[in-house]
């Protein structure tokens, strides 16, 4: 067993199964949480996490395999590769890799999935410059446009302003995706007022 | 030599008086909310009708005059507009009568500076949390020295939340501390928990609650949603705290009063040998010396404002402000 990281809330270890490289995600118990809360918390983002997982798989993207589900624990396929923001010099990320993400977060939100944490940090890179997206912790399973709009929105405050210009006309370019009404809602969220991202900050 | 602050962005109407970073004197009149909350129009009338007496009040007990005041300082916003005003116009008219320079200041800023200052921690994760805001931020230099901002809400402050609430229950005075005493001794009831990253949305959480007060115990439901959005408030602080990788956290604002809130961060900070920082609850709820303490920063650091740049905002937000000191 060798950890991996230990997140705000789960620890990443590897262990062997059958002689095979696996990834264990194991949601671990918070002492600041009420504890009925906590065991809440835990079961259903376990439960939903492995049923996303599987739907995103289901609809053709590159995601971990689940290969068991059990006490909070998922254990999952392991991969290889680099994360996004971990690539030397982030504004050289190359335009095909955000096109590639771009268009399976639109299949992604067709397949009815929001990611809910959707960030260079959880986009990984293999040798093949094959986009693969991880960690569906903050996942869920709607329709809803707002939903839709933050995974946008945290890409938007994510990456510099001309990738992400390429990041949504990819995302609207795409077959199945939900498309205008999400920009639409976006522009909504962002005229609310408590949104400066990062790149509007720059110009000033 | 002294500056002055003003503070007036809601139902507090403070003055204080600091001098090298030291806080000597903090008065505050408070517009009574009842069960009603703030009626922005009642509350200007309020602070306009206090403005003479609270003066009197901030020079006897400092022991000062006017003429030992160096600078005036007041909030610019984020605020209520016409609260706002009342403070703008009396510093205004005290730095024109007595022909000494005025700095328009950030109430976020002031309430996280205050805490900074007082507890002389140089590079800290901030939780600000308070009625109109919730923010998780840091100090960033690029492209200037400002407050960064890792995490906020995506509708309404954790503290107006518990208010609503407050009223919905019928609870006086409507606010949280009416809240946290309702919650003692209370029992879980399943609410809805709503983090994006770093960011969260607290409507859901207080529809649902106060739709709960027909069929269940007021205990429960108070108990539930302070337990639920504190909670919400940790994972996005832990997962800011992991990714800035700082070894302190600076808890203030209004809610930052609440002791089980203060818990709960506490533990966060101690799972990854973080250390903690907040100040007395009479400068966590508003306050004039934190307005004073940043008014005298600025003018140290050799900021300036002509009069005509010394407006209000209300929507004043915490990452345009150059933090030059």
């Amino acid at each position: 067993m060798k950890m991996i990281s230990e997140g705000a809330e789960a620890k990443i270890y590897t262990i062997k199964v059958l002689g095979f490289d696996a990834v264990v995600k194991d949601r671990i118990s918070k002492r600041y949480r009420e504890k009925a809360l906590d065991s809440v918390i835990r079961a259903q983002r376990t439960k939903t996490e492995a049923k996303i997982l599987a739907r995103a798989s289901e609809s053709g993207i590159r995601v971990p395999k689940v290969l068991m589900l059990k006490n909070n624990k998922i254990i999952m396929e392991s991969l290889n590769g680099t994360m996004l923001n971990a690539l030397p010099a982030k504004s050289k990320i190359p335009t095909s890799i955000i096109s590639q993400c771009a268009r399976q977060l639109a299949v992604l939100h067709g397949a009815g999935i929001v990611h809910g944490d959707f960030t260079p940090a959880n986009i990984l890179v293999d040798k093949n410059s094959n986009t693969w997206i991880i960690d569906f912790g903050l996942g869920e399973v709607t329709n809803s446009d707002e939903e839709r709009a933050l995974d946008l929105l945290l890409m938007k405050r994510s990456i510099d302003r001309g990738l992400y210009g390429h990041f949504e006309r990819e995302y609207l370019a795409a077959p199945g995706g939900a498309g205008k009404a999400v920009l639409r809602q976006l522009s909504e969220i962002e005229k609310r007022g408590r949104y400066q991202t990062r790149t509007l900050l720059s110009k000033s | 030599m002294a500056v002055l602050g003003i503070e007036s962005s809601a139902h507090t109407l403070g003055l204080g008086i600091v001098k090298n970073g030291s806080i000597i004197a903090n008065e505050k009149l408070m517009f009574p909310i009842g069960n009603q909350g703030i009626i922005p129009a009642r509350a200007a009338d309020f602070h306009a009708g206090n403005s003479s007496k609270i003066i009197r009040s901030i020079f006897s007990s400092s022991e000062l005059s006017p003429n030992d005041i160096e600078a005036v300082g007041y909030t610019k916003g984020p605020g209520l507009g016409p609260c706002l005003r009342i403070g703008q116009l009396m510093a205004r008219t005290f730095a024109e009568k007595h022909k000494i320079p005025i700095f328009p200041v950030n109430h976020a800023v002031a309430h996280i500076e205050v805490t900074r200052q007082l507890s002389k921690v140089k590079d800290p994760l901030v939780l600000y949390v308070s009625g109109g805001n919730s923010q998780i931020l840091a100090l960033d230099d690029t492209p200037f020295r400002h407050y960064h901002i890792y995490g906020e809400t995506f509708d309404i402050g954790v503290g107006n939340m518990l208010d609503s609430f407050a009223r919905e229950a019928k609870l006086t005075p409507a606010w949280g501390s009416s809240v946290a005493k309702l919650a003692e001794g209370g029992k879980y009831i399943q609410m809805p928990y709503t983090v994006k990253g770093m960011d969260f949305t607290f409507t859901g959480l207080l529809t649902h609650a106060s739709k709960a007060l027909e069929n269940n115990s007021h205990k429960d439901i108070a108990y539930s949603l302070q337990e639920t959005a504190f909670a919400m408030l940790c994972e996005a602080t832990e997962r800011a705290l992991l990714l800035t990788k700082k070894k302190d956290i600076l808890l203030s604002g209004g809610v930052a009063q609440s002791r089980r809130l203060g818990q709960m961060i506490g533990i966060v900070a101690k799972s990854h040998r973080a250390r903690i920082h907040t100040v007395a609850n009479e400068y966590n709820a508003d306050n004039g010396a934190m307005i004073a303490l940043v008014a005298e920063s600025m003018m140290k650091s050799g900021q300036h404002y002509r009069s005509r740049d010394c407006d209000i905002n209300q929507k004043y937000r915490i990452d345009s402000v150059k933090v030059s000191w």
